[in-house]
């Protein structure tokens, strides 16, 4: 999708992936300022911004990391912009700091914050539930289902968050970032009336005393709030009867496809929410007094749950309240399979057993792999040819931590993004083994260069690998600060990675991972010392080369003596572009990238022309 | 067919998600109802990547095992592991030449062969084609259009809401320029080889 969702007029249906949709609606909603950090599953909307940004009415970087883009976004906002700040889940826990004092202080040109949960951990580390964030921060929080309800709720967050000058979260799931369905579009604003900052210390400066005024302040948005949202559009009823089912987020989706499959709808009320904070007690009040039975249904943590059955309590309303239990669990995504067992569990209907084939379960698997040419690849095998399993790795979050699997087993363990220098160097401090500490460019830049400097200024025993590919690779190749090349072309501003290395007080090694003599000299010198050491591994992603049009152009590697000599490169380097076809070994000319890394291994592998397929 | 779920599997850089999106579009403009669905990130660093395609007023993106339709295997494995998501009398349409996961190619695994598929599938289904749909595309021009012969594929054996011809349209205008000759004849070749398939 190029510049479509900023010129396409109103009335029109596009289909647009959620992400998109999210994109369009702040549009709509007058959107002039966006930060992100990239992460799947919020990816698609930054970088949606990014290819529309030359001649766009709007401000957009990818800032270093979430804290930062929460900070520079909430200054924009503080300067009268309507902004919109991305990021994945684990992303708010970085950015958690400015975040729980950002409604405080207010957001007078309006503030969304998109937070993309990852609900079955697809690409994440943890399934936290982020629903928790707009209570714990005081934040509105709008929880969109569809394409459609993305571009609107995102619209309409930025124009609340606009009026009550205060920030408001759009809380989504993998399934709903990544639903691809019709949207209907709707206006695109004039350009923003202006809100001149006035200056106002009090109001914007939480020092104790103005603090506690804040707080007070907030209290009485968040009850205001709590008004608005009893006639909110996006929490509505249907149906009838004496059993009740309350449901938001991708959760209705399967409710209601259970419901109409099972011919259940209209006879059981359903409550579908999805402005979720503040709840609308009133109108949930009203609801239950309906009922005999209601049913919470809601991914994750009984967020909805918890507050609905302390709603009953307060309110003194005799209903039975279901919720989280064996087929509505705490963890994993839902489906219509889990929510039709509790829907018919709760109606005292059978459940038919499903009628599936069997596939035996030691089928081949296929975990990702790092890419053909990936030089990630090259760094992993010379780090293993050194050090072996002596030293024990510390990873961390990108493409690299797909050095994890066999053949390198290069992640020993992880925490989060940033942690592979800071965590190797308490485990080297504590249990006096060598630790190497892998870290991408842009994960450096994003919290591991106050590791480097924790391991300077404490003499931590690490060597930390610097795996450069000058791109963000894992999200979709976004630009980092170190970055030289954009889709636009030249970085005017490039950071200089080994300077600011340097300026710690460490002087990097920078070798290009892909000359094998090269990278394992290095290595076997910096093993021989001590204290807090840095490998600066530098060499192109190869997808980014091709998108930037870097690529150099290399033939493929071939076999061209002994296949069967050639297994223990097989084996060492497991190579996408490796194949045995009828148990010989061949490397398919497609997939080859020509990186020539498996030719310095292997006298039986040179540079040549296609071998047949 | 007023309804259907559509599984569709295959692995990362084969072009399941645009062959997803081509569906979809031309669903829509078939004014059927749709919703689709598909998982980013670490699924396409070579691995298995799936997708959904809901027709006729489905709200959930997702499809839970035995819910399929339709299942559009780009690869031979990844349409094996997928059976488990085939409904009672649903069809399969696959891809019957494979891409070796890295456990095969390092002899640790063993690659299932193509009879596993129709073996299990067999009286469950209510049919199954399998095509050469790299071979087919290289014939077309180029590997790359794989995706575009199982759609022509499953467009010509009628599991699809719409024919070969609404696919024919929408490569027309939703491709870009240069890449259209090449998905028109890839999907010709694999219509001819779903009818032929029958046929026999």
């Amino acid at each position: 999708m190029g510049k479509e969702l900023l010129t396409a007029a109103a009335g029109e249906t596009l289909l647009l992936l959620g992400n998109e949709a999210i994109a369009r609606g702040t549009l709509e909603g007058g959107v002039r300022f966006v930060t992100c950090y990239p992460g799947t599953p919020s990816s698609e909307v930054p970088d949606t911004f990014f290819r529309m940004s030359q001649d766009a009415p709007y401000y957009f970087e990818y800032s270093v990391n979430e804290k930062v883009a929460l900070e520079v976004g909430g200054g924009a906002a503080l300067a009268g912009l309507p902004t919109l700040v991305t990021m994945k889940h684990v992303g708010v826990n970085v950015a958690a700091d400015p975040l729980m004092t950002l409604a405080y202080v207010s957001a007078p040109g309006g503030l969304v914050l998109l937070s993309a949960d990852d609900p079955g951990c697809h690409s994440s580390q943890n399934e936290q539930d982020n629903r928790i964030y707009a209570r714990l921060g005081g934040l509105p929080c709008f929880e969109p289902a569809t394409a459609q309800e993305c571009k609107d709720m995102a619209r309409d967050a930025l124009l609340l968050s606009r009026r009550i000058e205060n920030p408001v979260l759009l809380r989504t799931t993998t399934r709903v970032n990544h639903v691809r369905g019709p949207v209907t579009l709707g206006e695109m604003p004039q350009t923003p009336a202006e809100k001149p900052f006035a200056k106002n210390p009090p109001r914007f400066v939480p020092l104790p005393a103005s603090a506690r005024v804040m707080h007070e302040r907030l209290l009485g948005i968040l009850e205001a709030m709590q008004a608005e949202a009893e006639t909110s559009p996006y929490n509505t009823e249907s149906g009838s009867g004496d059993v009740g089912f309350i449901s938001s987020g991708v959760a209705r989706n399967y409710l209601h496809d259970v419901l109409e499959e099972d011919g259940l709808a209209g006879t059981v009320r359903v409550l579908d929410l999805g402005m979720t904070y503040p709840l609308p007690e009133n109108r949930i009040a009203a609801f239950l007094a309906k009922c005999k039975k209601v049913m919470i249904v809601e991914e994750l943590e009984p967020v909805l749950e918890t507050e609905i059955r302390a709603l009953a309590q307060k309110r003194g309303i005799a209903v039975e309240i279901l919720g989280k239990g064996e087929h509505l669990p705490r963890r994993g995504e839902f489906s219509t399979v889990n929510v039709r067992l509790a829907v018919r569990n709760a109606m005292a209907l059978d459940t038919p057993a499903p009628d599936t084939l069997s596939v035996p379960g030691d089928l081949p698997r296929r975990p990702p792999n790092l890419c053909a040419g990936c030089p990630h690849r090259a760094a992993y095998y010379a780090v293993r040819e050194v050090y072996g399993d002596t030293a024990v790795y510390s990873s961390d979050i990108g493409c690299y931590t797909l050095g994890f699997l066999p053949p390198f087993q290069a992640a020993d363990f992880l925490l989060c993004m940033g942690s592979s220098i800071s965590t190797g160097a308490g485990f080297a401090r504590a249990s006096g083994k060598p630790v190497v500490a892998f870290i991408g460019d842009s994960t450096f830049f994003h919290s591991g260069i106050t590791g480097l400097i924790d391991a300077v200024a404490y003499n931590h025993d690490i060597l930390v690998v610097i795996l450069d590919n000058r791109t963000t690779a894992m999200t979709g190749h976004q630009p980092n600060p170190g970055v030289d090349t954009t889709i636009f072309g030249e970085n005017p501003n490039p950071v200089d990675l080994l300077a600011l290395i340097r300026a710690c007080g460490v002087e990097p090694v920078k070798v290009n991972p892909l000359n094998h003599k090269a990278m394992v000299s290095a290595l076997t010198a910096l093993s021989a010392k001590s204290g807090p050491r840095v490998l600066v591994a530098e060499y192109p992603c190869p997808i980014h080369a091709k998108r930037v049009g870097q690529a150099k152009k290399t033939l493929p590697a071939r076999v061209a003596g002994d296949p069967a000599a050639c297994l223990g490169v097989r084996d060492a380097l497991a190579c996408p572009a490796f194949a045995m076809v009828d148990g010989v070994f061949t490397i398919n000319a497609e997939q080859c990238d020509g990186c020539m890394y498996c030719v310095q291994l292997s006298a039986d592998i040179k540079p040549g022309k296609k071998e047949a397929r | 067919m007023n309804r259907a779920r559509i599984f569709l599997t295959g692995v990362g850089g084969q072009g399941t998600l645009t062959a997803t999106t081509l569906l979809a579009r031309t669903a829509l403009d078939a004014g059927i109802p749709v919703t689709s669905g598909e998982i980013h990130g670490m699924a396409q660093r070579g691995g298995v990547v799936e997708s959904t395609l809901l027709l006729g007023g489905y709200k959930s993106a997702i499809i839970a095992p035995g819910e399929a339709d339709v299942i559009l295997g780009f690869e031979l494995l990844e349409t094996l592991r997928a059976l488990p998501m085939l409904k009672r009398g649903g069809h399969v349409v696959g891809n019957s030449e494979s891409i070796q996961p890295v456990g095969v190619c390092l002899g640790r695994e063993c690659y299932p062969p193509l009879d596993q598929v129709l073996d299990t599938a067999r009286g469950f289904a209510a049919r199954v084609v399998m095509i050469p749909c790299i071979s087919l595309a290289e014939q077309a021009g180029t590997a790359k259009a794989a995706n575009t012969v199982l759609l022509g594929a499953a467009a010509a054996c009628g599991a699809l809401p719409f024919g070969v011809e609404a696919l024919a349209r929408s490569i027309e205008k939703y491709l870009k320029p240069k890449l259209v000759p090449v998905n028109r004849k890839a999907l010709d070749l694999g219509a001819q080889a779903a009818q032929a398939g029958q046929a026999a």
